[in-house]
This record gives structure tokens, sequence and C-alpha cells, in this order.
């Protein structure tokens, strides 16, 4: 709505998983957008679970995007695992709203292939079969056969590629952990732009026990 | 008798309360099928069926919503919100229609239900998994809000809850949830609502706390009691109503009042307790009544949490200036 | 050399069952790899390598089952010191929760006890005042349990701190330069420090208050002085002590509030059915107060005999801890020493005390308004005011005065 007002072709585009669409907030949202014509994108992603609740367990519609029609504004049904036939989805979506036609609801129809967090267990909702059936429609699996078999790509590549960014990846973690601690004044000088004077009371008064401990 | 901790005291008494009294249901996100993210609804959906415990979607607001409309017809539920930072979307469910259907229908309708979640910080989770709600949901009159700190008052104070014809907030300190077990009786007992609980009797200072806080404040008792320092130590147990009775009794005994709570200190339950405390024992006070609370800061993620939350060493610090003041 | 022990893996789980190994000893395994599959009463989970390196050694097969905090694997993973985790009592292994992570450990609570707080009895000893007043006396160096307060309830109030602190100076003044030999110190005896200790209470606690009267015991002289050969051969001495112990024990009965207490905590008055009169005893170590049980139920003649015998025992230091416990009402006799009049202290708990003087001849006029010369014996009754009027004194004092102005009266009653 800010680009809008603003005159300027920006657009937004917004994630909410399948068990998010339920909660009061996103049928606000897709109505407000529809009203006010706003230039954004909500993109739908169906894994078909949030964490144990399976899909049709969300909502009595057949499909998520069909909130869409509620609110009067366009929605498509997508392949979320087809990299190819999302990218032609958003860019869609994205022209329009940048023409001034206003908002779509994109629905990314894939699967959540592991568990909600490291500590959950899925056995406990959820078929194995269920999930092997699933596990050849992993896009990158999918991406990955198609461009090497238009001779784009190859194994080795794809080895090598996946050794870089997995050292890559672990470089990152390592740094991040290696940072330690967060400075004790962050944890006070982002609450308003200039710290108050009871916050910064607080501060103070906590860094003199640090200090105190420390002697 | 049987040992459990926390989250094994809840589940039992919920299994408990649900095999003797057919109205009691249970639900909320994840409740059913999977038991609930701490597991406190394990069995449950098996036992008594899915009519009586089960899923919901994700909306937080239609969970509590849905609860008046039970408990207006007859059932008394006990919804659980997963986390307390999630407890916002039903806010307003719960200031505008739970906490006054029955001044509203002048005592014709009362809401019999029970809201239950985890509460208070130190599981090192993300954004909103910390909240403390006992000052927002303290002020509302028509709630009841109760938070256990052990597992044998745990199964009491939510017997009552459920019990209970009024509405009632049921803070579980999630940090606490399986750090120790207790003896818990498997046969009916209840702990009454509003009443606090003197932990351990003390001539020199009065320390009122709850929740999670209450394990850390024994510990800080340990170090001062080195000192010579002779701490009453009160569990508070029911945020709302607040037994004043018990902490202006022993407040006339010490002389001394430190209140430690989780939530950020300014407009906190703290500034409650020390002005019943000016009220009830002004003439008694040998210094200032304290607050020991968290900073008027967003809670910090999980790195920068045990710099808000108290340990005993700061909070035996704060007892300490007041008893040598 | 890393020892992988078996995490807490959340739930309150404390062992598992090895139901798959996925590794073997000798093989070389990266961090996160699965190295075996534990079944738990809640969950099966992979337990993954927390390093990467070669397997060095394996504990356990399939279907034994682990303990939490048991080595499962051994890792070499190119550090050469064993990088064992610090393990605390108790176990206290991060746990994770599907969000969050919660400690997780196997101690145990104390069973519950439900205890009420310590009631009032404690705050009797906490003086009253505000904040100001407290500071003023820190300020000014005055202990402030020491002063009376003069405020509503017992209040300290600033001025009250303020005369105390006048006081102190002069007193300070004059204490300064007096030398060791003008001054003894006495310490006190067990039997002084607790007269000292119930004679404050009594005063800190009962606000007293009292009634004054002559009795013309013209005729109670008379009585006694006919009667006192009769008494002596029936072994009893005869003083005016018998007289008043009946008087009292039987006005006592038509006016119970004398014969009570008060129960502050409560706001109670405790009425006493049974009347063991107190006879205050001056003794050369001090003041003691042997009781006479039942005294209502005793003829003067015994009544007699009985305080001869508690005098005696008094004064030889010989009196059993029944004998001066269970007292309902005191009698105090300073008329004896030489005294005229005087104002006893009530003995806490009791709701009053009679004190009495001594006995004169003394010009008084008729109805006739004539003089006559009669013996004349001041009475003082000091009592409870707290539940007890000066009206409710004034009558009993009266029924006292008509039963020991016609002592006829003690026999007929």
């Amino acid at each position: 709505m800010a680009s809008n007002i603003k005159g300027e072709r920006d657009v937004t585009v917004a994630y909410i998983g399948d068990g998010g669409t339920s909660i009061g907030d996103f049928s606000e949202a897709l109505n407000f957008a529809g009203v006010f014509e706003a230039p954004i994108v909500f993109i739908i992603q169906n894994n078909q679970y949030a964490i144990s609740v399976a899909r049709h367990k969300q909502t009595k519609a057949e499909t998520l995007v069909q909130k869409a029609v509620a609110a009067g504004i366009p929605g498509i049904l997508v392949d979320g695992n087809d990299l190819m036939a999302m990218y032609a989805a958003t860019k869609d979506a994205i022209d329009r709203a940048r023409q001034g036609g206003g908002p779509t609801l994109i629905e990314a129809y894939t699967y959540r292939l592991g568990a909600h967090t490291t500590s959950d267990d899925p056995t406990k909702y959820r078929e194995d079969s269920e999930v092997e059936k699933w596990k050849p429609k992993d896009p990158i699996k999918r991406m990955k056969a198609y461009l090497i078999s238009r001779g784009v790509w190859s194994e080795e590549q794809d080895e090598a590629f996946q050794e870089e960014y997995g050292e890559y990846a672990l470089e990152v973690f390592r740094k991040v952990e290696a940072e330690g601690e967060p400075k004790v004044e962050d944890l006070f000088k982002y609450t308003y732009k200039e710290m108050p004077a009871h916050i910064r009371e607080q501060y103070e008064e906590y860094l003199e026990y640090l200090e105190g401990k420390v002697e | 008798m049987a040992l459990m901790n926390l989250i094994g005291a809840i589940n039992h008494t919920l299994d408990y309360e649900m095999g003797r009294d057919e109205s009691v249901v249970v639900f909320g996100e994840d409740v059913g099928l999977e038991g609930g993210v701490f597991r406190a609804t394990v069995g449950l959906q098996e036992k008594y069926g899915a009519k009586r415990c089960f899923d919901t979607p994700i909306a937080e607001a239609a969970i509590v919503g849905t609860a008046v409309g039970m408990a207006i017809n007859g059932l008394k539920p006990v919804a659980e919100i997963q986390f307390s930072g999630f407890a916002y979307p039903a806010f307003n469910q719960i200031i505008s229609h739970v906490a006054r259907m029955r001044n509203r229908t002048r005592g014709q309708r009362n809401l019999p239900l029970v809201i239950r979640m985890p509460h208070g910080g130190g599981i090192k989770a993300l954004e909103h998994h910390s909240e403390s709600l006992d000052t927002l949901l303290g002020h509302i009159p028509g709630l009841k809000v109760v938070t256990p700190s052990t597992p044998y008052d745990a199964k009491g104070l939510l017997l009552s809850a459920i019990r209970d014809e009024d509405p009632v907030i049921f803070l579980e300190p999630s940090k606490i949830y399986r750090a120790f077990r207790q003896e818990v009786p498997e046969d009916d007992y209840t702990i009454p609502l509003g009443k606090a609980k003197v932990l351990k009797q003390g001539t020199d200072v009065t320390v009122v706390t709850w929740g999670a806080y209450v394990h850390e404040v024994l510990k800080a008792d340990k170090i001062l009691q080195e000192e010579g320092i002779n701490a009453e130590i009160i569990d508070l147990r029911t945020i709302s109503p607040i037994d004043g009775e018990t902490i202006i009794d022993s407040v006339q005994k010490t002389g001394r009042f430190v209140v430690i709570h989780e939530a950020a200190k300014s407009f906190g339950p703290g500034a409650e307790l020390i002005a019943l405390v000016n009220e009830g024992a002004f003439l008694y006070l040998e210094a200032p009544p304290t607050r020991l609370a968290g900073f008027d800061v967003t809670i910090p993620l999980p790195r920068g949490e045990h710099h808000y939350f108290l340990d005993a060493d700061r909070m035996a610090a704060g007892i300490r200036k007041v008893v040598r003041y | 050399m890393l020892e992988f022990r078996f995490p807490d893996i959340g739930e309150g789980i404390a062992e598992g069952v090895i139901l798959n190994w996925f590794v073997e000893v000798g093989q070389e395994v990266k961090e996160g790899d699965s190295l075996f599959l534990v079944e738990t009463d809640k969950v099966n989970a992979e337990i993954p390598s927390p390093a990467s390196g070669k397997i060095v050694a394996r504990f356990g097969e399939v279907g034994d089952t682990i303990n939490v905090g048991d080595v499962v694997v051994t890792i070499d993973d190119g550090s050469g010191v064993n990088v064992e985790p610090p393990q605390a009592e108790p176990v206290e292994e991060d746990n994770a929760a599907v969000v969050g992570a919660l400690e997780s450990s196997s101690q145990v609570l104390a069973t519950s006890t439900e205890h009420s707080v310590e009631s009032a009895e404690m705050s009797k000893g906490r003086v009253l005042a505000t904040p100001v007043a407290r500071k003023l006396a820190k300020d000014l160096g005055v202990d402030i349990t020491t002063i009376q307060g003069t405020g509503p309830a017992g209040r300290v109030m600033k001025e009250d701190i303020r005369r105390a602190a006048e006081v102190k100076p002069m007193q300070a003044a004059a204490a300064a330069p007096v030398a060791a030999e003008l001054e003894e110190r006495i310490a006190l005896t067990t039997l002084g420090k607790t007269i000292a200790r119930n004679m404050a209470v009594s005063k800190q606690e009962i606000p007293h208050a009292a009634v004054m009267d002559e009795f013309d015991v013209t005729e109670l002289v008379k009585f006694r002085q006919e009667s006192k050969e009769l008494a002596e051969r029936e072994g009893s001495k005869l003083t005016y002590m018998p007289f008043l112990i009946k008087a009292v024990a039987l006005a006592l009965q038509e006016h119970p509030l004398f014969n009570a207490s008060f129960s502050a905590e409560t706001n109670e008055i405790i009425l006493k059915k049974y009347y063991n009169m107190g006879i205050a005893v001056d003794t050369p170590d001090g003041l003691l107060v042997p009781v006479i049980k039942k005294a209502d139920q005793k003829g003067l003649l015994a009544l007699g005999r009985e305080v001869q015998e508690l005098a005696r025992k008094a004064r030889e230091r010989t009196l059993s801890l029944d004998e001066i416990q269970g007292g309902t009402f005191t009698l105090t006799n300073y008329g004896a020493v030489g005294a005229l009049t005087g104002i006893p202290v009530i003995k806490h708990p009791e709701a009053a005390i009679l004190g009495i003087g001594s006995i004169t001849k003394k010009p008084v006029v008729n109805d006739n308004d004539e003089i006559t010369i009669r013996h004349i014996l001041p009475i003082t009754l000091a009592f409870d005011h707290r539940f007890i009027d000066g009206g409710s004194a004034g009558r009993f004092l009266m029924r006292l005065k008509a039963y020991l102005q016609e002592p006829l009266l003690l026999l007929l009653a």
C-alpha cells in the first residue's frame, strides 16, 4: 500500500504456511489487499502439515487458494515442487501487481519431507509410505535431473558444488558460533530509538552488577 | 503416589479429570494426535476419543472463542494455547468475552473454562516463546490467573482450576516442565486458588515469587543462609486474586519485602504487590519494599536470555541489599 | 578422542533400547551422520554424530538398553585430548522440545508439605513506626525499640523520638565522667530477670486503669478479733487475707469479667470458670505469687492455713511449679509492709489485681452527721481497660465492699 501511496512500482511478496492461513490476520490481510488493490503477491507454502496437524484439518475448503475468492482477488494453485512452474506463476503475479492489477494469491503445493524441527518425530502423525511417495518429487532432485538431461550440469559438478557449499555453510555456522554472546548493550538499545531514562538506569545498574561480580 | 515431573503431573491430571467428569474436553494445536508439543496431552485422544480431545487449526482467537461457547453450553473446556506468546491473537476473546460473560449476563451465564499455556522464559527458543503474561492477564477483572511451581502443586491447582466456576488461565512454567520430579498422589486432592504458600519460614525478609523463579529463589536462599540472612519465602501460586493476607502477615513479621518476577519491571505484578504492602504493612517497614524483575526491553533471544532472567546470585544480591538497608 | 554419551533427547526419557547400528568400528563418519537408532517409550530417534572422524569403539549391541549419559561411541576426531563434556549432578542435558530446549533431569524434589506463616505472635515484638520516623531514630542514634510510642495503637511518632534523643545527651553527660567507684552494677538473678520481664510485658500489653475506695472494715476487724482464738485452736492463723480471698472469690462469681484473660490475636475474652487466687508474697529474693486453687470452695480456716503454708514455702523457695501456676486473679497486700495505698501491676495474662493497703483508724462522718472512729482499709482495683470499663470495675468493687463491710455474708454466701 505504501508503494501505491508513494507512486512507486515496487511489489511486495509475503509468504505463509498452510497452518498460518487459519489465523484471522490472514483473512484480514487478503481482504485489505483486495480492497486497496495493493501490489502484493501472497505465496502459501502448503507443505501439508503445520506441526502435526494435517492440511485437511486446517480448513474444510478443498484448496487454500480458493480463499482468494472470498477476498475477491485472483488465485492460482501451482506445483510447488516445480521450479519453473513457480517461476512462471510468480512472475505473472508480480507483473500484474506492478502494472496496477492488484494482489494475487499463489498456493505452492508441496510436501514437508523432514520434521518440523530437529526434535519432532513425524512418525507420530504420518505414515512413512506417504513420505516415500513424495521423495521423488523433491524439487532439487528434479531440477538436477532436468539440468543434467539438458547437458548443462553433471554429477561431478553437483558433488563438487555440494562439497563447496557444504563447507561454506559449516564455515558460516562456526563463525556465528564463535561470535559468542551478544553485547549487553544490544539487549537494551533496540527497544527505542533513544534509550529512555528508565531503561538506561536498568542497563547501567546491570553493568555495575556484572562488574561487581567479575571483580 | 508416583514420581512425576511437571508435564507428567499435568498429563496425569487431565487424564484423571477427564475420566471423572465427562464434560471436560481438551483441545488446541497439535494437542490430539501428537499429544502436544510438550507432550502435555499425550494419550488423551486415544483414551477419550477425538470428540473430547482434538486438534484445532492455527487460530487462537477461535480456540478461545470456541471454549467460550462450549462453556456456555454446559461443557468444561480446557483449551491449550501452544505458547504464551501465541495468546496475543486470543486477547480480544479473553478480555471482551471470557472475563466479562458472568458480569454481562448478571450471573446467568458463567464460564467454567481453563486456558492453559506454557509460560515464561528460559527454554532457548525463538521470538514469542518466552513471554510473561502475568501482568497483562492479572490486570483483567473476571479472570483467575494461576501458576504452579511444582508437580504436586500443578495437579492440585489444575484440578481446582477445572472445577472452578470462573474462567482460569493456567500458566505452566515451561522452563521447569522436566527439570525435576516429585511425589504426586494419584487420588483426589485440590489446592485452593487464591492461596499463597509459605515455602520456608524466616524472620529477616519476606521474599515473594512464583513459577520457575521459585527454584532459583530457593538457591539464592541457600547463599543468603551462609551469610546469616533468614528469609521467609512465599510462592504466590495464584497471581489473581492475590493472597494479600499471607503476604501482609509475613511482612508485618519481617519488616522487609522483596518480590521477584520474570515479567518486565514497569507496570508489573511486583508494583502491585508493593502497593499492597504499603497499604497493609507501612508502619512495619524497615526498608523500602523492592522488586527484582526483567528489564523493560523485549525478551532477548537464547544467547541473551541469561542477562534478562535473574539467576540465584543476582537474586541474592538484590535481597541482601534490602536486608542491609 | 571424543567419548560420545547417549544424550537426553527429551520428554523425561532416561533410557532407550538400541534398535540398529548404522556405523562400524573403523568407519569414517561426518558430523551429523546417523550413528544408531534408539527406541524409547515415546519416540524412535536416530542419533547423529557430534563430530567427524573415525569410529574407534561402539558400546552396546542391538537389543541392549542404554541409559542417558552412558558412553555409546568413541570417535577419533583428530583432537588428542579427551573432550568429554562436563557432567554435573543431576544429569542436565539440554533437552529438545519440539520448539525450544528444556532442561531435563531426574532430580527429585522433596515431597510437598503445606505449612502456614507463623502467626502474629512474632509481630508483637515489632515497633510501629513510619519509615520517616525510623530514619529519624537512626539519624539521632536512638534505639527505636526502647521508645514508648504515643501515637495511634502505640505508634512511635517523631516527637517521641526527638524527646528520647533529648534525654539521651543529658544521660550521656551524666554518665560520661563517673568513676567506677561511684557506681555499682548488680546483675539480676534468674528470678529477677523473670520479674523484670513479666512486669514489662504486663505494662506493655495491658492498658491499666484503676478504681480506688476506702472500705469501712470495722466489723471485719471485730469479727477477726473474736475469731482469732478459735482459729488458732484449729491451727489456722487468721489474718485478713483469708477474708479478702473469700470475698474476692465470691464477688468474682458475680463479676466474671475480672476472672478472665484477653486474647488480642483472636479478640476474645476468655472467662475462667475456676477461681485460683494468687497471693503476692514479698521474699528476700523478690516477689513471688503462689496460687490458692479453687479458693471459692475453701472455708476461711482452710484459706488461712493455705496462705500461711504458701507464704512459708515462698520464703524458703520451695514452691512447686504447680503452686505458682494457674492463677486467675491476684491479691497483693502492700499494706502489710506499711504502705497506705498503691497502684499494683496486673499479672499477665489476668484481667485484674486487687491492691490491699493498710488498715488505719480514721474519723468518719456517719449518717447522723456524727464523727465516729472507724477502721478504714484503702483498696485499689487495677484492671485491663481493653475490655473492662470503669462502670464494671466500680460495681465489682462495691460488691467486694459489701462482703468486707458485712463479714457475716462471707459465711452465709
